[in-house]
């Protein structure tokens, strides 16, 4: 059998600002993601990069080390490439005041 | 049934009941699918809302789903709880928000409309952010299916069936099998003419289903958890259920009813079927589903 691959839209047009992030994503039977990022309207503000953070339990979040840019205007896309997360997995941002993006967030994941 | 037929079902089962994945449900003659989540996602994914032109379109209910997962049942104090027989079960986790829905759902269509049986093994708990018993937290657990005639077999409608375990309202521990028959009005989508939307898990006209109080094994803190037994039997051609049964409890169905709204142009001998997670709480409702069997008597 050929090893799972995963196509998953952890989120889908929700709006950013603040200290935002995705719903805790268990992944532990992948060994490797990639995470892209479009933004699916034009991002107002200046924006922060984002970041990979994982957890042992979904509850309790550790900052991964990985940082990427997020996408500057509509429809552009960004993405980071990741190995090595154990199990759960989001990603994360904190928006200064007057910033928002609109997200479409998917994690492509390889067994 | 004759000789020959009989012979042939007592071969069915006797095979069937030497294999430890097939035995553990009792499907009709034909299998149409056995989803065991050791094997990955099985077609299972999320029910996304219609949409044109713009994903802002999308009625709030829908928006709110997100993709299923495979999970090992995690948890911070003994770690990896597992599936039945393997390592992994399906989990559909809702948001953190009182009365956030999660869906999980298979496409197919049918090629006899006939007698279908879905089993599965579910469990559900909420997320593990108090050492409390936590029992209250979780709104309902259930499943649906997504139903319409063949485009030659008409006058006909399109039927959804739908069950759920009502675990708890507001704080009550309520513990009830209830059904729908009224989905919210049918709203069009875009310019084209071409798509509309209704909410058929909205949180109103749930009826209960005469005699479905059943309390469920849900342990002793908010982390353990146990596999409960389902089996749902429809008719195809009368488009009516015709048994239900959880554990050890198997409940009448002449009260059972199901949505029916009109067949709609692009849906023929669809046969959808979806689990659902409903909190009602402000913490994550979980429900997990270690294996899915869909069959037919054909």
């Amino acid at each position: 059998m050929l090893p799972e691959n995963l196509t998953a839209v952890v989120a889908r047009n929700e709006s950013w600002t603040g200290t935002s992030a995705t719903e805790p994503y268990e992944a532990g039977w992948a060994k490797e993601a990639i995470v892209f990022v479009r933004a699916l309207k034009q991002p107002k503000g200046p924006l922060p990069k984002a970041r990979i953070e994982i957890s042992a339990d979904g509850m309790h979040w550790c900052h991964e080390g990985s940082e990427f840019e997020l996408p500057s205007a509509k429809d552009a896309v960004t993405f980071q490439r990741l190995s090595h997360f154990g199990n759960f997995l989001r990603v994360a941002a904190t928006l200064p005041d007057g910033a928002e993006i609109t997200v479409l967030v998917t994690f492509h994941l390889k067994a | 049934m004759n000789a020959s037929d009989s012979r042939l079902d007592d071969l069915r089962r006797a095979i069937r009941e030497s294999d430890p994945q097939l035995s553990r449900f009792d499907p009709l003659p034909r299998i149409i699918c056995l989803d065991d989540f050791d094997r990955g996602m099985c077609g299972w994914t999320q029910l996304v809302g219609n949409y044109e032109d713009t994903l802002d379109a999308m009625l709030p209910g829908y928006a709110q789903h997100s993709h299923a997962m495979l999970s090992t049942l995690p948890n911070w104090d003994f770690g990896s709880h597992g599936g039945v027989d393997g390592s992994y079960a399906l989990k559909i986790a809702t948001r953190p928000r009182k009365g956030a829905q999660n869906v999980a759902i298979k496409r197919l269509t049918f090629r006899k409309a006939g007698p279908i049986r879905l089993e599965a093994y579910f469990t559900f708990k909420p997320e593990a952010t108090e050492l409390a018993l936590s029992e209250t937290d979780i709104r309902s657990f259930g499943f649906l299916y997504d139903l319409q005639i063949g485009d030659t077999s008409g006058p006909g409608d399109r039927v959804m069936p739908h069950l759920r375990f009502l675990n708890a309202q507001d704080g009550q521990h309520i513990q009830k099998w209830q059904f729908k028959r009224r989905t919210t009005p049918i709203k069009p989508i875009g310019t084209a003419g071409k798509t509309i939307t209704h909410y058929h898990l909205a949180p109103d006209d749930w009826e209960d289903l005469p005699g479905g109080e059943q309390r469920l094994c849900y342990n002793e803190i908010p982390t353990k958890v146990n596999w409960h037994y389902l089996r749902f039997d429809f008719d195809l051609a009368a488009m009516q259920a015709t048994r239900f049964q959880v554990n050890d409890r198997v409940f009448a169905m002449d009260g059972y009813d199901c949505i029916r709204i009109p067949a709609m142009k692009n849906l023929w001998c669809m046969l959808n079927l979806a689990f659902f997670a409903e909190t009602d709480t402000d913490k994550r409702a979980f429900a997990y589903l270690d294996s899915v069997c869909l069959s037919g008597d054909f």
